[in-house]
């Protein structure tokens, strides 16, 4: 149990910059998730946590100490590899009991083989404590590394994908494992990550983490309703949120935008306008989510746009259509008994009440309808 | 039916070449046995049936110091692997590990000291023995077998180095252990089939090694390679002594690798991590 903070770590690799100037306060018993694509550092802020990397700048504080110069063994942190990182000439009893054998945090035989067996029934891979990591396969190796470090009692837990390699149900099952040990074990724990849904149903709260840069950190409803910018909004959900340009205009009635190069002028919500006329001129886009897309085969009135059918993709429990208009694709959320012909004409109309605006020049978040009520949640 | 015969066609041609190449290698071997057993008027004869005697033997054996050469040689070899071990084990994790100016230049210098032949070395290190007094003792020839021993057991163990992921050094570090429990407890037992195998070459290689201690050793230490040109006498050349000798001061290397052939496996490190 421990409050983790990091203070404008910068790490550099020769000439790349890995952590450019991170600052993040994980809060004592936290579940933090660090979410970002591939190459963004967040498997090297763990590593700066562990001391198994060397910030170049910045302090790491654990409960308040600057443990810069603490040695891995010393920090008391429990961290699972992305690449299990497993002794491979040890059973797999041996590989989850080494933390408790070893002369820091040495238990006696018997608790040893309790604790072991409580952690493998959990990650449901008792039956396997025989075998060397050789003889398992790579879901089964990811459950031993997750034993090994759950089996102690550390300042912090730190994971790195631990399970990104467990085949699908195994890894929704694993999930809700995960979530309901949080509340029982009250340790802080970092957790990095790349699939949004793991980030967004575990974290507290989520840093995501582009380039060595963090973009926002927030709860999981504010990353995902208030994005800082279009990257952090391009991350999560799935399909990929709508981006595309538009331009505000006046016409008698009040503020409007003109989308996609379309003759008719769409409404904004009074809350939205306002803040974009402060803003005065300059380049907008606007960030459509695909559920708050509806479409028909008719032109209903005048807020539908005409667009063809571009792709149509059934994935299960709903269908991904792709929707060509003026050039740009705009992805849509359909049903799963959804079909339509490649090329044919139908009719969309964006819920402007759940559209996000973004500065057209620096990508960053200006405003959506609402704002204040999903802050508050 | 046909695939079958075809099958076992190359099952047999493949044996017998295989005992054709065995028989070609063990032969020499055997008859040095056999000529172990041989008067010295017979050793010319190409016939097997003689008249088998330990005459040699007890020439050997017991007539002259010959043990005294052997357990020099023991000494003198196994010291020289020994510091082998001792240094090259962290010179090749080092080399392994760590990122340095010249790293490479330097292991290839390492490398290098094979390159020369002994008899190119001698002249100078045989003035230089003399010189710091190390010429004829157990200590010189140790050092000096180092250009023979260490080369090999740094490059095969560096191999296995790099081939452990560094991660799990770094979790065994996490779990609470000191580096020197990581290697011992780790590192070690996953390097042993690469220190095993280097070691016994090693200790090959300097066993046999006939220049270094021919130059610059004399009375007071004295190998087997180099005891055997005692039965090369003016009037004529014991050739019986000789392979009494050389079968003999082979005893050891092949003891040696019976009892090392067991740690000699391959393959544990497979499986640490996501391959």
């Amino acid at each position: 149990m421990a409050r983790i903070e990091l203070c404008n770590i910068t790490k550099k690799f020769k000439k790349v910059t890995a952590l450019d100037n991170i600052n993040i306060d994980v809060k004592d018993k936290e579940f933090f998730v660090l979410f970002g694509p591939a190459g963004a550092g967040k498997t090297t802020i763990l590593k700066t946590i562990a001391g198994i990397e060397f910030p170049d700048e910045g302090h790491v504080k654990i409960d308040g100490k600057i443990v810069n110069l603490v040695e891995p063994a010393k920090r008391n942190v429990s961290m699972v590899f992305e690449n299990y990182a497993l002794y491979p000439h040890i059973s797999v009893f041996d590989n989850i009991a080494s933390p408790m054998r070893s002369p820091l945090y040495k238990k006696d035989e018997e608790t040893v083989k309790k604790e072991v067996y409580r952690v493998a029934s959990m990650m449901k891979i008792d039956h396997l404590m025989e075998r060397l990591p050789s003889q398992l396969s790579n879901g089964q190796r990811q459950r031993v590394a997750l034993g090994r470090c759950l089996v102690r009692e550390p300042n912090v837990f730190l994971m790195d994908e631990p399970i990104a390699h467990l085949d699908a149900k195994m890894r929704h099952f694993m999930r809700s494992e995960l979530k309901e040990m949080q509340s029982s074990f009250n340790t802080t724990t970092i957790y990095v990550t790349h699939d949004y849904m793991e980030a967004m149903s575990l974290g507290d709260r989520i840093a995501i983490i582009n380039e060595g840069k963090i973009e926002q950190i927030g709860s999981s409803d504010e990353v995902y309703y208030t994005p800082a910018n279009e990257f952090v909004a391009k991350l999560l959900g799935e399909p990929e949120i709508n981006i595309f340009p538009a331009e505000l205009e006046m016409d008698g009635r009040g503020l409007k935008v003109r989308m996609l190069g379309q003759e008719n002028l769409i409404d904004i919500c009074d809350d939205v306008a306002k803040v974009l006329n402060k803003k005065g001129s300059g380049k907008l886009d606007v960030g459509i989510r695909g559920n708050d897309v509806k479409f028909s085969f008719e032109k209903i009135d005048d807020n539908y746009l005409k667009g063809t059918v571009y792709i149509v993709e059934p994935i299960g429990n709903k269908t991904v259509l792709t929707v060509s208009i003026n050039k740009q694709l705009i992805r849509i959320i359909a049903p799963n008994d959804f079909r339509a012909e490649m090329d044919s004409s139908i009719y969309i109309k964006f819920n402007m009440d759940n559209a996000m605006f973004f500065n057209g020049e620096d990508k960053t978040f200006i405003i959506r309808h609402n704002q204040d009520h999903y802050l508050r949640r | 039916m046909n695939t079958k015969k075809l099958s076992l066609l190359t099952e047999i041609g493949r044996n017998a070449i295989l005992a054709l190449w065995a028989i070609f290698a063990l032969f020499p071997l055997f008859w040095m046995v056999l000529i172990t057993f041989k008067h010295d008027a017979e050793m010319y004869t190409t016939t097997f049936i003689f008249t088998p005697t330990l005459e040699n033997y007890k020439a050997v054996l017991i007539n002259t110091n010959y043990f005294k050469a052997f357990f020099d040689n023991i000494i003198v070899s196994g010291g020289a692997v020994l510091v082998s071990v001792l240094v090259g084990v962290p010179a090749a994790y080092a080399l392994a590990r760590y990122n340095f100016k010249k790293k490479e230049d330097l292991a290839f210098q390492i490398l290098s000291f094979k390159f020369a032949p002994e008899i190119l070395v001698i002249l100078p290190l045989f003035m230089i023995y003399q010189k710091i007094r190390l010429f004829d003792t157990h200590i010189g020839l140790i050092w000096v077998y180092q250009l023979i021993t260490m080369p090999l057991l740094i490059w095969v163990v560096r191999g296995y180095f790099e081939d452990i992921n560094v991660e799990i050094e770094h979790a065994a570090q996490l779990d609470g252990y000191s580096w020197y429990h990581v290697f011992l407890k780790i590192l070690l037992p996953l390097i042993k089939p690469g220190l095993v195998a280097a070691a016994l070459l090693s200790f090959i290689f300097a066993w046999n090694s006939f220049t270094f201690p021919l130059l610059l050793s004399a009375f007071k230490v004295e190998t087997v390679t180099v005891s055997v040109l005692k039965y090369l006498a003016s009037d004529t050349v014991h050739y019986g002594q000789m392979a009494v000798a050389a079968s003999v001061s082979a005893l050891p290397e092949v003891i040696l690798a019976l009892i090392i052939q067991k740690h000699l496996v391959r393959g544990l490190s497979f499986g640490a991590v996501k391959g």
